[in-house]
């Protein structure tokens, strides 16, 4: 499988998790995820376990605000209904389930792809090149900024402007740690365009290197797995109502 | 439009994004301060309003896809409401770049264009992440104003309507803070920074 089938399949799993508007559909759907999960021949208990503990408080929040204190369904409340609890939990696990299969279609796709870098599978995507490119420079100054943050954060402590613990001083002196980040950030940028990317000739670099992991667009058994979402898509969709 | 220090400046206020708007996620800070990078990159770009506008809504954008791979995969589904910022910021708060640059600070009108713009952003994009929250999450997100939505369904709103008032009512509160630390970490960015993201015609002139 590559990587453009796995998006295509996670987007059309999410658009047919949107459009199936009941229990029966939804599981219909998971279905194919689960089955789309257990192919990568990977646990997929990481997977599921990411997934719940996205949703669960939210379940959990959305229980206590719908069947807790609304009690009735919306669709109810539109129609002026005096509605049930009941109903209002349907509604909740319908959303629920909805969004687990968004979040849980989403770590199925990177267990199939557990192996590989980011920078592999960015360069397998079949998306524009300054996309590319634009994905990996995000990646890499997420790192930079995540060191500077390590760096200035140890440096204020070290200077007794913040501590390790929740303190008031840290509300006080947040702030200088920000601008530190920041400025430190914004300095690496700096020499890094001006001067080392130049003269290292690192975006020509890059885009060699993102040019030469393009893969085919779609293989073949990227066509099954697009026609399985599809399939589960139509039959969560025949349960509309 | 897309110059390499524009690309870089792009990939930086999307990290920016993604790192201020996971530390809140992960804390649980009853607000989102997502889109500071997405305020900050319009900002930065401001005299070119199109490529402002441009260029903050990708930062958006790709901060949105990068938190919904890694951590929360729900935000990728704002992405109206992350276009509707980078709009408001491109043509409102971009007009207050000398105010917020000015120096020594003058804080009555610094203060007074952060309120507006962050209200007017506030308002603008409540209205346009309202029918998200509706569809994907039945009018109920994890955060504290899902009891606002309950108190309005309880006096006999529509969810639409419950959804759009709470969003009004949190909003504002929250894109007012994020506009102004974007206002002041533009006014911590070295000119250079700036002047090096100029059109390059006026950069060689």
């Amino acid at each position: 499988m590559t990587p453009n089938g796995a998006v295509a399949f996670a987007l059309l799993i999410i658009v047919s998790a949107l459009l199936a508007r009941n229990l029966t559909g939804l599981l219909i759907i998971l279905g194919a995820t689960t089955c789309f999960a257990l192919a990568s021949r990977r646990p997929v208990w990481s997977a599921l376990g990411w997934s719940s503990g996205i949703v669960l408080p939210l379940a959990l929040f959305m229980m206590v605000v719908w069947v807790g204190i609304v009690g009735r369904a919306p669709h109810e409340i539109a129609a002026n209904a005096e509605g049930s609890r009941g109903a209002a939990l349907l509604h909740v696990a319908i959303v629920c389930l909805r969004l687990f299969i968004i979040a849980f279609i989403v770590q199925a796709t990177f267990l199939h792809f557990a192996g590989w870098t980011p920078l592999r599978f960015i360069g397998a995507l079949a998306l524009p090149r300054v996309a590319k490119k634009l994905l990996v420079l995000t990646l890499s100054l997420m790192d930079t900024i995540l060191q500077a943050v390590d760096r200035a954060r140890t440096a204020l402590i070290g200077a007794g402007l913040i501590t390790r613990e929740r303190s008031w001083r840290n509300l006080r002196h947040g702030w200088i740690l920000v601008q530190t980040v920041w400025l430190t950030v914004i300095t690496i940028v700096l020499g890094r365009t001006r001067d080392k990317w130049p003269i290292e000739n690192t975006l020509t670099r890059l885009e060699d290197s993102l040019a030469a992991r393009a893969t085919a667009r779609l293989a073949a058994a990227d066509f099954g797995w697009i026609a399985l979402a599809l399939a589960a898509g139509m039959m969560g969709l025949r349960w509309w109502n | 439009m897309l110059t390499t220090p524009r690309l870089t400046a792009i990939a930086l206020c999307a990290a920016l994004n993604f790192a201020i708007g996971n530390v809140v996620y992960l804390i649980k800070l009853p607000i989102y301060l997502d889109s500071i990078g997405t305020i900050l990159c319009a900002l930065l770009i401001f005299p070119d309003r199109l490529a402002a506008i441009a260029c903050a809504f990708i930062a958006g954008l790709i901060a949105a896809i990068l938190t919904g791979l890694m951590l929360n995969p729900f935000l990728p589904w704002f992405t109206l409401t992350i276009l509707s910022i980078a709009i408001v910021s491109a043509l409102l708060t971009g007009l207050a770049i000398e105010t917020f640059r000015a120096r020594p600070l003058p804080v009555p009108r610094f203060l007074g264009a952060v309120i507006v713009c962050g209200l007017v952003t506030g308002v603008v994009s409540a209205v346009v992440s309202a029918p998200v929250v509706v569809y994907l999450f039945g009018g109920v997100t994890g955060s504290g104003s899902a009891f606002v939505v309950a108190f309005f369904l309880k006096t006999g709103q529509q969810l639409l309507e419950s959804a759009l008032f709470a969003g009004l009512a949190t909003d504002p509160i929250d894109k007012t803070l994020q506009v102004l630390l974007a206002a002041l970490l533009y006014r911590a960015t070295p000119h250079e920074f700036i002047a090096m993201l100029a059109p390059a015609r006026t950069s060689a002139a």
